[in-house]
């Protein structure tokens, strides 16, 4: 980059990187200069703002849920270690890493619910690894149904669809990126584009359909 | 075509926003790699038949045909009726979106093989613009996603994820 | 001086606390988690101005870091490992998503937008209230931030937000003095340039 070295010497002036001498000589120097004040009051202005405005440390919503996050993670990493014996039979497979980790979400996430029903294993959510819910009010639990040989993720206390809304289904039969739109155009087997996904400026999805599907 | 209506629909969506059009982009010649390909799908489980009937559905294809009665192994409704389906590529370096309705998406990342099979996803499963839950999982062939989603009408909407096998 | 600098003389270092992680004490690490982990939200959530997206980067952070803690020799502070580590994992957040395709931290295109006049707030209607002029201008930071490339949003964080003096800045990027100079400089002008109405309205 071609800076010259005065650009830097205010700059180091401003963050408290001279040593004495080279301090004086800089404030003898921005004395006579007014165009070269103006500049530092600018660049004085905008570090200010830049700290009043930008905190140093911000609350972390869920603390606690944070924190046991990561402790389940690194449960899981401690089982990951080479464990020559998980290949075969029952107790090898009661130590892989899942189950820590099932056992250690199920006590996070499922702690005061009521048990589901009968033809769910115990502790048996080994596919799913960790849950997040960022609603207040919204429950999550999983497990494996042996009978329907399916994980199962069940979220409770989310609103309600409202009962007039008319919910219309899609029959999308692939999806295309296109990365420099930053979106994913879908289309049904007929080759229609039905609908695109794409980004906002909050980088929340945004789905627009070609026709409107509530009609 | 398939760009002018990309195109056209970002467009409208930034003059929604108040926001400039974006530009016009060239024509991506390359196709991203992808890990897998998933089946996802809204199911409507009811025990009214007369608003179970009423729902358009959509033609399952035959190796997907069994989930309702696997769900029926796991609630309690009388009918489980696919109302939306969305066949997807799972994007090696990109986010993959599966989208059965524009009113509930699940949004998939790949993580790479599990072990023993299956992949390894991040998922987030949105309704509009908020996310509802967040998960990492492994989804295998052999053992589909059922999630439970919000209550509506007389019954609740799921949202199934299967890996399609063979990839 | 870094932020972090022993705030409570009742508190355990992080070196022994570091210590005890190596050894595979995973409480002493949910130590180190609950004391940095509102200065890590605070940067992943800085630099990509998204809540869920943050938090989940800042958890990524702490377990990178802990995978990684065995080969910590403990030559810089453990916050400053720490903010090299959430660096490269928010780094590599962003070029997964590609946004840099998506022009967020494009400077060209950045730059291409302040000509055109796409950034400006209503000119010539400044509001009355200091209280709103405030927001606003919290809001224009917090976005002229997202639009620094992310090595320049990762100097100008550590300087004007951590206190980091340059050798310590040097240290968590890595990188030299010099390169350290440059993206300050650089970042600062940036800045300037991009919350330049905000200036002329209040001067």
């Amino acid at each position: 980059m071609n800076t010259p070295p005065e650009d830097y010497e205010l700059l180091r002036w401003l963050d408290g990187e001279m040593n004495d001498a080279e301090q004086d000589a800089f404030e003898a120097r921005l004395a006579a200069d007014p165009s070269l004040q103006a500049e530092a009051a600018l660049m004085k202005r905008l570090s200010s703002d830049l700290r009043s405005h930008l905190p140093a440390e911000m609350p972390v919503p869920y603390a606690d849920f944070f924190n046991s996050q990561i402790q389940v993670r690194l449960a899981q990493d401690e089982n990951v270690q080479p464990s020559p014996a998980v290949s075969g039979g029952w107790f090898g497979w009661l130590r892989l890493p899942w189950l820590t980790t099932a056992f250690a979400t199920a006590a996070l996430v499922l702690a005061g619910l009521v048990a589901w029903q009968n033809s769910t294993t115990a502790g048996g959510d080994e596919l799913v690894h960790s849950i997040y819910v960022p609603k207040a009010g919204v429950q999550a639990r999983s497990f494996h149904s042996k009978d329907a040989r399916a994980t199962v993720l069940v979220l409770d206390g989310l609103e309600d669809m409202p009962a007039d809304r008319k919910i219309v289904g899609f029959n999308i039969s692939h999806g295309e990126v296109d990365e420099a739109l930053a979106a994913t155009t879908l289309f049904d087997d007929h080759g229609r584009a039905v609908a695109v996904m794409s980004k906002d400026a909050r980088n929340q999805p945004l789905l627009l359909t070609t026709t409107n599907p509530r009609g | 075509m398939k760009h002018l209506a990309l195109v056209t629909l970002l467009s409208a969506a930034a003059c929604l926003h108040g926001q400039e059009p974006p530009p016009v982009q060239p024509l991506p010649v390359k196709k991203p790699a992808t890990d897998a390909k998933v089946w996802g799908a809204l199911v409507f489980a009811t025990n009214d038949d007369a608003e179970a009937a009423a729902m358009p559905k959509v033609d399952v294809p035959a190796e997907f045909a069994d989930i309702p009665a696997r769900l029926g192994k796991v609630f309690e409704w009388k009918r489980y009726e696919v109302i939306g389906q969305h066949l997807q590529d799972v994007f090696r370096e990109y986010e993959s979106w599966v989208v059965p309705t524009k009113d509930l998406f699940l949004k998939v990342d790949s993580k790479g093989p599990a072990e023993g099979g299956g992949m390894n996803l991040h998922l987030q499963f949105w309704r509009d613009q908020q996310v509802l839950v967040k998960t990492d999982a492994v989804l295998k062939a052999e053992s589909p996603l059922f999630i439970a989603g919000p209550k509506w009408r007389q019954g609740r909407l799921l949202f199934v994820l299967v890996l399609q096998k063979g990839r | 001086m870094p932020a972090p600098a022993a705030p409570d003389p009742g508190e355990v270092p992080d070196n022994d606390l570091v210590k005890r992680c190596q050894a595979g004490d995973t409480r002493a690490f949910d130590v180190l988690v609950s004391r940095y982990r509102g200065r890590i939200y605070a940067m992943t959530h800085h630099m990509i101005q998204n809540e869920t997206e943050a938090w989940d980067l800042a958890q990524e952070a702490f377990i990178k870091a802990w995978r990684a803690l065995p080969s910590f020799k403990m030559d810089s502070a453990f916050y400053t490992w720490l903010y090299r580590i959430t660096h490269n994992v928010v780094y590599d957040w962003l070029r997964k998503r590609k946004l840099q395709a998506d022009g967020e931290f494009d400077d060209s295109r950045t730059e291409h937008r302040i000509a055109a006049g796409a950034e400006a707030v209503p000119r010539g209607d400044p509001a009355p209230d200091t209280a709103l002029k405030n927001a606003e201008l919290g809001r224009r930071i917090q976005s002229a931030i997202a639009k620094l490339s992310p090595e320049h949003q990762q100097v100008i964080l550590l300087r004007e937000v951590d206190g980091m003096a340059y050798e310590e800045i040097a240290a968590a990027v890595p990188c030299s003095l010099g390169t350290v100079m440059s993206r300050l400089f650089y970042a600062r002008k940036k800045l300037q340039e991009l919350l330049k109405d905000c200036y002329e309205h209040a001067a």
